[in-house]
């Protein structure tokens, strides 16, 4: 039988938030965007895993399915922004998005 | 400190080191391979968690596709794919950002209490009974939304468009 406390595993979810959040104020290569918001995603991802193995009530299933379905999530939103990522290479040459201003006033 | 306990301490610190070292390095091949190693490292606390089922997933989705969509990304839009990132200053403001973001969720595990406790172990056919069971829309909901973003993705890379 394994046995472990929950608040490690939180400490790690924090620490990798942390980091998702420094990638997305300091980089500004779409690339790197992506994946800080994945680094960031997958902190959430984890959460719901230990919570099913750590379960409180009788509902310690439903986080496994619901980590099924946000991975496929986080696949469908990284296959959408490589497709803008493509579109920005066309139209700008680049892939900074410091310089995708259309939209700004 | 049990053998679990030393395995998951070993396996976050790898966690956060390559989560780290991915959007620190300059060139961005060697940031995909950091980020390969962290979606490995990720999958083997799902095995340590006992659960085999999301582990595979974890390696086939993360480390296998959303690796190769990336390195695909760099690939399309670089003429050359080991030529380095311009350095971007990593002012005051961001780090002190993530950091407050980081006390601010640590503060709050001093609510929960800090005994170890069993992990719960679960048969892949009973996850599979509650996915297609109770938790069934979500995966409906799911099937829509990869099938608006694989049209969207199609709408906007397709060419001739005005």
């Amino acid at each position: 039988m394994t046995e472990l406390a929950l608040t490690g595993f939180l400490g790690l979810s924090a620490a990798l938030v942390g980091i998702g959040i420094f990638g997305i104020l300091t980089r500004r290569n779409f690339i790197l965007l992506l994946i800080s918001v994945e680094i960031a995603m997958n902190a959430a991802i984890l959460n719901f895993v230990y919570f099913a193995a750590f379960p409180s009530g009788t509902h310690g299933l439903s986080g496994q399915a619901i980590t099924v379905v946000l991975i496929g999530f986080a696949a469908t939103e990284v296959a959408v922004g490589l497709a803008i990522v493509l579109a920005l290479n066309r139209l700008k040459g680049t892939i900074n998005v410091a310089r995708a201003t259309e939209l700004k006033l | 400190m049990s053998l679990e306990e030393l395995a998951f301490l070993a396996l976050a610190l790898v966690a956060i080191a390559t989560a780290a070292a991915a959007l620190l390095v300059r060139e961005l091949v060697h940031t995909i391979l950091w980020i390969a190693i962290f979606f490995v490292d990720l999958s083997a606390i799902y095995f340590l968690l006992d659960a085999p089922f999301l582990g595979v997933l974890q390696l086939g989705v993360y480390a296998g596709a959303v690796t190769i969509l990336l390195l695909f990304g760099i690939m399309t839009t670089r003429k050359r794919i080991f030529s380095r990132e311009s350095a971007t200053g990593i002012g005051p403001v961001p780090v002190a950002l993530a950091l407050v973001t980081f006390v601010f969720l640590v503060s709050a595990l001093g609510e929960l209490p800090p005994s170890t406790s069993t992990i719960a172990t679960y048969d892949p056919t009973a996850l599979s009974e509650n996915l297609f069971g109770p938790n069934g829309p979500w995966l409906l909901l799911l099937g829509l939304i990869m099938l608006a973003g694989v049209a969207g993705a199609i709408y906007l890379v397709r060419e001739g468009r005005e």
